[in-house]
Parts: C-alpha cells; structure tokens; sequence
C-alpha cells in the first residue's frame, strides 16, 4: 500500500497523540513488537517455503516413480505399454476426480486466485492431497501436462491449511494461498524469480514490500530446500547463446508472430473444447480422461512418443540440435493436440510444462526454417527454443513479465534478452488481439467465476489526487503567526471555513475560522498558532500523484486535505475536499 | 495498563507465538527426515537404474552399437543427469555416430563443470580438429595434456595426438618440441620407443629417431617397425653401415618391406662406391676410383643441360674444386680422363681426390639440372654430401 509514503495517517496521528500516555518498554511491548503479526507472517513464510518445498520434492518423486511402474524405466517403451498406460490410468484419474477429489482437476491456478478472492484463502486440504495423486499418477502415465501448476496449488493447500490452524487475520489469509503458490511454483519450475513474478503477475496483481516479502522468503526457502534433496541443476542444460548481428532480430520477430498465432490457437482450442467436453453426458465423464490417453497413446506409438509428460528432456535434447526442425515442427503441433485432449478431458495436471515445450519446438523449429531458408543467419536451435518458450508463456499465459525472467533465469544468459523482448511482445499483442480473453479467465468465466483479470487490471486507468485536486487555498498561515494576524488574514480574505497553516520543520495543520474568531475574543490575539494548536496536532497530506482512493480515507475526517510538491513538503499544489474526490469519481463514472 | 492484562498479554505473547514456532520448526524437521527417507528410497532405485542403463551403453558402445548406446547412456542420464561418465559415454556414441554438433553440447557443458578433465578436452580437441578449429584445437590438446588422467597413458596418447596433428597442419618446429617433451616421458617399452622414432623421423630430427629406435631395440631386437625405421634413421645421419645393418635385419624380419630393401640397395652402392672407407686396399680403391669416373662420365653424356653454358651456382661447392661452369667440367674432365686408370691413380695418388671431387661436382650439377639418375649416381651424391660434411 501507499501508505508508506504520504504523510502520517489518522492512526499514526491518534497514536502520537497518545504517546505521552504509554508507558515506557516492556518486556510485552518487546514481544509485541517482536511478534506482530506481520513480522510473523514473513516468518510463517519461511516455513510455507519448507512445507511446500518438501511435499513438491515429494509430488516429484511420485510422478517418476508412476512413470517408472507405468511407462517403463527406458526411454524407449513398448506399444502396449505407451496406449495402455496413459488409458488405464485416465480411467482411475476419472473416478478419483469425480467421487473422491472433485477440487482436484484443472491447472490449478484459477483455484489459488480463487481463494485469493473469493473464499478468504480457504483451500480443502482434501485438494492438495488429490491434486498430489492424481496429478502424478496422470503426467507419470504419460498424459501431456506438466507438475508445475499442481505444485502451485499443493503449496497454496498446505499454506491456506496453515494459516487456518495459526487463525490468521482475514487479510493474512487471503495473502497466505498466493505465499504457498510461489513456494510450490518456485520448488516445481527451480526458479524462484520467474515463480515470485508469476504469481505477483497473475495471481495477486500488486506489488507491496509485504507481499513481496512473504512471496520472495517462501519461494526461496523452497527452492533451497528442493535443491537439498533434487539438485540445482536446471530443468534443461542451456547451450551457449547465439546472434551475431542486430539485423537478425528479425528472425525473432517471425518467431513471435508464429508463436502468437500458435498461442491463439492453443488458446482457442483449450476455450472452445473444453465446454464441450464438460457439457457431454455425465457418464462420459469417466472415460474422457482414459481416451484422452488412449489417444496420445496411439501419438506416441506413431512415432511422436515425445509428446508424453512434461518432455523436459526432449525440450533439453531440441536445444542441442538431437532433432531436425521439421520433426520439431510437428511435435509442436503434436504437442498441442495431446494437451488439448489431456486438458480438456479434465484430466488435472499443468500447462506450464507442455507450454513450454511447445515454445521449444516451435522456437527451434521457425529459427531452423529461416536458417534453411536464410543460411547466413546464425543457428543455434538452443537460442531459439529459448526465446520461443519465452514466446509461448507471453503469448498463451499472458504473462509477459514472467515470460522474460523465466528465460533469462533458466538460460542465466542476460545477451539473449533483446530478442527474447522483441518476440515476446509480437507475440503478446498477437495474441492479446485474437484471443481478448487471457486463458486463466476464459477458464475461471466457465467455471462460473468472475476473478478479476490481471490484464485487465494493469490495463485499468485510475484516478489520482491531481485529477481532483483544486488549486492553493488563499490562506495559507505559518505556525508563528499570531492569532490576530491569522484572524485578519481570515477576514481579507473570504475563501472557506478552514485556514491551513505550516508547521516547522515540515508537516501541516489547520484551523477553522471561527476558532480563530473565538480565541481571538478570548484575549489570546496575541499568542502564536502554534501555542494554540498543541492538541491539534498534524493534519495528513496527500501528493498530485496519490491514487484518489488515498484521499477518500482523509477527507472524511479532515474537511481539507493540503496536496503538496513531492520535492518540497512546505509548497501548497492544492487541497482536496470530500466533495472533490465524490465529484471526481462521479464524472470518471459517466465517462 | 494496569498489572494484570500485561501479565496476561506476556502470557499470550510467551505461550502462543513462540510455541507456534516451535511446533512448526518441529513439524518442518519431522517432514524433512520423512522425505529425507524417500529421498534415499528414491535415489538408490535412480543410482540402480542408471547403473544398469550405463551398464548396457558400455557393452552397445564397446560393440560399436552406436544407436542402441545413445539411447542407453540418455536413459542412464534420465536418472543420473549429472554424472559426468555418463555424459562422455554418451558423447562419445553420438561422435560414433557422426553427430558432432550434438556431442558437442555434452562435452562443452562437461567442460565447464571440468576444465580439468584430460578426455573431455582430448575429445573437444578433436572436434575442433574437424571442424578446422585450428587455435581451439591447440588449446584443448594443450588442455589435454596437462590435465587429469586416471593414467599417464592418457596424457601420452593425448601428446602424440597434438604431434600428429602438427605435423599434419606443417607445423613441424612446434611438433619437434611436443615431441622432445614426450621423449622424456616414454618409459622402457619397445613399441612407444618405435612410435617415438617414427615421429622424430617425420620431423627429420634423424639422430633422435636413431636414438629411439636403439632404445626400442635393446628391448625387442626383432622389431621389425624398429628395425627399419633404425635404418632409415642412420642412413639420413649418413652411418651408413649401421643403416645397412639395420636394414638388412629388417629385411629378414619381413622380406616383403619393398621400402626398406630400396634403402639397402642404395645403402649397398654407397658403401661399394666410397673410395675413402678405411681399410681398403690402394688397388681396390683406385678401382672404385675409376669406376666412380666413369659413372661421372656417363652422367655427364646423359645429361644434356651440362652441354650448355649454365652456371653452376646451384650446386653447392665442392671441397677442393671451385664453382665452375659445364664447359669448365668438361674440360676438366677431358683434361683428367687419361690420367684416370689403375697405373695413374697409382703413380700419382693425389689424383685420387681429384678424380673424386671431379666426379662429385658433375653429380651436384646433373642432379640439379637432369633429376636424379642410376643408383650408382645416387650413391656418388651421397658419398660427395657425406664427405663435404666431413
């Protein structure tokens, strides 16, 4: 919140107002202080990090273990096994998803801003421990989605567990799911800055050091405590990074034009499909998930078995050149077929992952085209299935900050950020332009819920106290003026009932005029402001820039609230009234 | 605040707070031991697995199953991503395969975890070696060589890579040096003692070469390899009994070594052709001395350039005969010739040298102007080379 940086406010003013009252330490004000909720709560956040940093290691070792029992410990597995596997276990995914974990299905994303918004942070533990099996049992068996987004909501179940065991305040707890999600996304994905702006970016949508804080603590601690047991090695190893000319920046802008019209139509796909699917009779239900399976068994018999699971290492083996750009090509395609059936068949599990390895192929593969079309563009298949992940997350999962840190955070290479920009923002408006709707919402608006939209947030104008503000009140009185020169002043000048005044050093006070007319009768005319405004004390201030939100939390209590310069806190831009900010948001409603 | 609630809020404060943490910080180890279990469940199946999968790559690799072991070696690494064995292995059956580019990526990514590992160097070099890399490719065989080894065969094999390599690029000064470096290192074994001659052979450093293939030799006396290399050797550094010595033993070991018994003819017809050995009789040397002569004499007819009037500016000087020009020697020679039989030779032996010298500037000439001719002229030009050292 702003309230850091304008003048005291009315709680502060009331609590200095008291000080002379308090009594000195204590040992229970050093444990107040000590103990205050919100230092607490960046504590708790730590042990958020821990928990979801242990149960993500743990979902880790329950998908690789489901592949192995499931799939085989090759690389290389029998036809039985890729079409029976991914069918039989759809088939299990279905009945646990409709009889016992019915929170389970689905990225999981939306359901974390829904506690967020909408149930005060409350998440069915019941959802963690669903999403956990059922998730590992269907991206073990080869379904075509990713453990990120079910990390994000097991770390965002066991934070909202905890923080209704500790009965934190409503506000702590509705902070407390996005706190876990970090932790789980960041434990999930090995990259703590690409989780914390994630979920600032789509799933809390505002920066305040609080929030950040708690975010940062908790996805640190739990990627500290993922490396402990997993390893820091990155998801993929990043080959060395290529562009020789400026001009080649080009090459990148068609990767961002291909991977913003791959995003719309994934995106479309995944919004039009699902719907449909949800819509068909109950019973099939039950066997959406097993054909869905069956289907991306029958891909991987036919030669494509790449298009199973997360594929990390198929995303790692792309960016080493191990394939030629037309089979990148149509595992890209292939890629997004399977997690349409995988998804939109209610299959729960996360789009992070088949994200990105869409954006790899299709990255690698546009940037071998140009090169066999082009060969004197510089070719390195790691660059540009690099940048094209990066496209595919600003593109499909709208969230172009992310986009950009994720790749520079999993490639640790800061020379590839000027393309990564430039792709990824033809590739943001692309999309933005064809699909309006980001994806997270289209999927919260079928489930029937109205979360507000990050985009649509940061696209909000607002209104500021400049747009409210009138000019400088005519009188404008220095604490060491007299009560009589005040009074005269009050009288030359006939402008409103209260008279602002300067205090020394800094800060602003006011008085009406019929105090000023009172004391004055009274005989004080010759003492100072300043001896009669003791008990009055400060009054708060506002800047031109201050949402005009801030100024509806004064105006009530102080019929005049000075607007002053940033750079000199003694000059006067303007005051602000009640009727003012009323008037203004009044006019901003009509337009 | 009176005395009471402050004592209670010490109380809330003391009991609530800290004793939350507490239960947390007990809760996280409890769960951290429990996962720590898992973990060790989880990695041994993970080492178990990867074990067996390299295991298999091995035998694929070492069978030359190059596919079959790329496919072993990525699922081995599936579960042991950073090993680094594995990663080698695996580059290795992709460079089986031709794949550079991809092995490439492994051995680069090894490299920056291993700037001191001497196979991922040595293999890097080689890359670069293909790709015309010609500054990386020194920096890596240079890598290579004072890497770690797990043995000193490496570090030799991967020396004897960097000669042969400068040799192929021309670069025979630095390859003499690499080569006078490895000489310190071959230990008493016959057949790198052979390997060492034959490269200071290829760098004409001729008495090292001698050296090396004596030294190998001491160890293996039937070494063929040894043998004619020891004989070449001393030909080049012009011991020409010992070349023959060497040569002959060399062709009994293998008759079939067409090189080696060229050499020896040639050898042969030096040796016959000396007039000045030691140990010869006056008759037998004037006979040599004679028939010399007239191997001149025929060379001098066959070759038509020393009709002409060239200088003979190419040739080098012989010793006790000035430059002169064709016509020159050919009047020499008319004038010389009826001195040249046994009787003169005899009477006046001081002809002998100057038969000789005569003889020898004529080859020196023919040789630069006319090619080289019979044996009988190769051995006179070496004879003349062999004595203007002296």
């Amino acid at each position: 919140m702003e309230e850091g940086a304008i003048g005291p406010s009315a709680q502060e003013i009331a609590h200095d107002s008291a000080v002379g009252q308090t009594p000195g330490p204590s040992s229970v004000s050093v444990f107040q202080a000590f103990f205050r909720e919100d230092r607490f709560f960046l504590i708790l956040s730590v042990f958020i990090g821990i928990f979801a940093g242990l149960a993500v290691v743990c979902f880790r070792f329950a998908i690789d273990w489901s592949r192995i029992y499931l799939l085989g410990s090759g690389t290389v597995q029998t036809p039985v096994r890729l079409l029976l596997a991914p069918a039989l276990a759809g088939l299990v995914i279905a009945i646990l998803a409709i009889h016992v974990f019915p929170q389970a299905r689905g990225s999981g994303v939306n359901q974390t801003k829904a506690a967020l918004y909408i149930y005060n942070g409350y998440i069915p533990f019941k959802t963690a421990v669903g999403k956990f099996i059922t998730a590992a049992l269907a991206i073990g068996s080869g379904h075509s989605l990713g453990p990120e987004d079910p990390s994000l909501q097991i770390g965002a179940c066991l934070a909202s567990a905890l923080g209704r065991r500790l009965r934190l305040s409503r506000d702590h707890m509705r902070l407390i799911a996005p706190v876990g999600a970090a932790a789980g996304l960041a434990a999930a994905f090995n990259a703590p800055i690409s989780a914390v702006l994630f979920v600032i970016e789509e799933v809390i949508g505002r920066w305040t050091a609080g929030i950040l804080g708690s975010v940062v603590l908790s996805a640190v601690s739990s990627v500290v405590v993922m490396r402990w047991f997993l390893g820091s090695e990155s998801l993929f190893r990043i080959p060395p990074v290529e562009m020789r000319r400026p001009s080649e920046l080009v090459a990148y802008v068609i990767l961002g034009i291909v991977g913003g019209l791959a995003s719309v139509a994934f995106a479309s796909g995944i919004a039009t499909m699902r719907p449909r699917f949800r819509n068909l009779a109950q019973w099939t239900q039950y066997l959406q998930p097993a054909i869905a399976g069956l289907l991306i068994g029958c891909i991987a018999v036919l030669g494509a078995p790449q298009v199973m699971g997360a594929g990390y290492e198929y995303i790692d083996e792309a960016m080493h050149g191990q394939f030629t750009w037309q089979f990148m090509a149509i595992l890209a395609l292939l890629k997004i077929v399977a997690t349409l059936l995988s998804f939109v068949s209610g299959t729960p599990g996360g789009m992070f992952a088949p994200t990105l390895f869409i954006g790899a192929m299709l990255g690698a593969a546009v940037g071998g085209a140009e090169h066999a079309l082009l060969p004197h563009l510089s070719w390195s298949p790691g660059t540009y299935a690099l940048v094209g992940m990066g496209v595919l997350f600003a593109g499909f999962l709208r969230a172009p900050m992310t986009s950009v840190f994720m790749v520079l955070e999993v490639s640790g290479n800061y020379s590839i950020i000027v393309p990564v920009i430039v792709a990824n923002t033809f590739a943001y408006v692309i999309s933005r332009t064809f699909q309006p709707v980001a994806i997270f919402d289209a999927l919260s608006r079928q489930d029937g819920l109205e979360l507000p939209s990050m985009e649509e947030q940061r696209e909000e104008s607002i209104l500021r106290v400049e747009d409210a503000m009138q000019p400088p009140a005519a009188v404008v009185l220095d604490v060491r003026d007299s009560l009589e020169k005040a009074s005269k002043l009050a009288d030359q000048e006939r402008t409103g009932d209260v008279l602002l005044i300067r205090l020394y050093p800094s800060g602003w006070s006011s008085i009406t005029r019929e105090e000023v007319k009172k004391l004055v009768q009274q005989g004080k005319g010759s003492q100072t402001l300043e001896s009669v405004l003791a008990d009055a004390g400060q009054i708060p201030y506002l800047h031109p820039d201050h949402p005009l939100e801030t100024a509806l939390r004064y105006v009530d209590r102080w019929p005049l609230v000075p607007v002053v310069n940033r750079a000199n806190l003694r000059e006067l831009e303007g005051v602000v009234t009640q009727h003012d900010v009323l008037e203004r948001y009044r006019d901003f409603g009509g337009e | 605040m009176t005395k009471g609630p402050k004592r209670l809020a010490l109380s809330l404060y003391l009991t609530r707070e800290p004793v939350t943490l507490a239960v947390l910080t007990g809760a996280a180890i409890v769960f951290f031991l429990f996962v720590t279990g898992l973990s060790r469940l989880y990695q041994a199946q993970q080492e178990s697995l990867a074990d067996r999968w390299s295991a298999r790559g091995v035998d694929d690799l070492n069978a030359q199953r190059f596919r079959v072991a790329i496919v072993d070696f990525r699922t081995a690494l599936l579960y042991d991503r950073d090993n680094a064995a594995y990663q080698l292995s695996l580059a290795e059956a992709l460079l089986g395969l031709k794949r550079t580019d991809e092995a490439y990526a492994y051995l680069i990514n090894l490299w920056e975890r291993q700037p001191e590992n001497g196979v991922v160097n040595l293999e890097l070099a080689r890359i670069a070696v293909q790709k015309k890399q010609g500054d990386r490719a020194l920096r890596f065989y240079h890598n290579a060589i004072y890497a770690t080894w797990p043995d000193f065969q490496g570090r030799r094999k991967a020396r004897l890579e960097l000669i042969d390599y400068l040799l192929r690029t021309n670069a025979r000064t630095q390859a003499e040096s690499e080569l006078i470096a490895l000489e310190a290192n071959v230990g008493e074994d016959a057949a790198q003692q052979t390997q060492l001659g034959n490269l200071f052979l290829r760098v004409q450093d001729y008495s090292r070469a001698l050296a090396a293939f004596r030294e190998s030799l001491k160890l293996d006396p039937k070494n063929e390899a040894a043998n004619a290399g020891a004989g070449v050797a001393a030909f080049e550094t012009a011991q020409y009994p010992a070349a023959e010595r060497y040569l002959a033993k060399a062709i009994s070991l293998v008759p079939g070594d067409a090189a080696s018994a060229a050499l020896l003819k040639t050898t042969d017809f030096v040796l016959k052709m000396d007039p000045f050995r030691p140990q010869l009789s006056d008759a037998v040397r004037n006979q040599i001395v004679v028939n010399a002569f007239t191997t001149a004499d025929d060379r001098l007819k066959a070759c038509p350039l020393l009709g002409g009037t060239g200088e003979l500016s190419s040739t080098k000087p012989v010793a006790g005969v000035s430059n002169a020009t064709a016509q020159d020697l050919a009047q020499q020679w008319e004038r010389l010739k009826p001195q040249i039989t046994e009787r003169g030779l005899r009477r006046d032996p001081d002809l002998v040298n100057a038969a000789m010298n005569l003889s020898f500037q004529i080859e020196r000439r023919a040789s630069g102007s006319c090619g080289s001719g019979s044996e009988a002229d190769k051995a006179l030009l070496l004879i003349a080379n062999l004595h203007a050292e002296n």
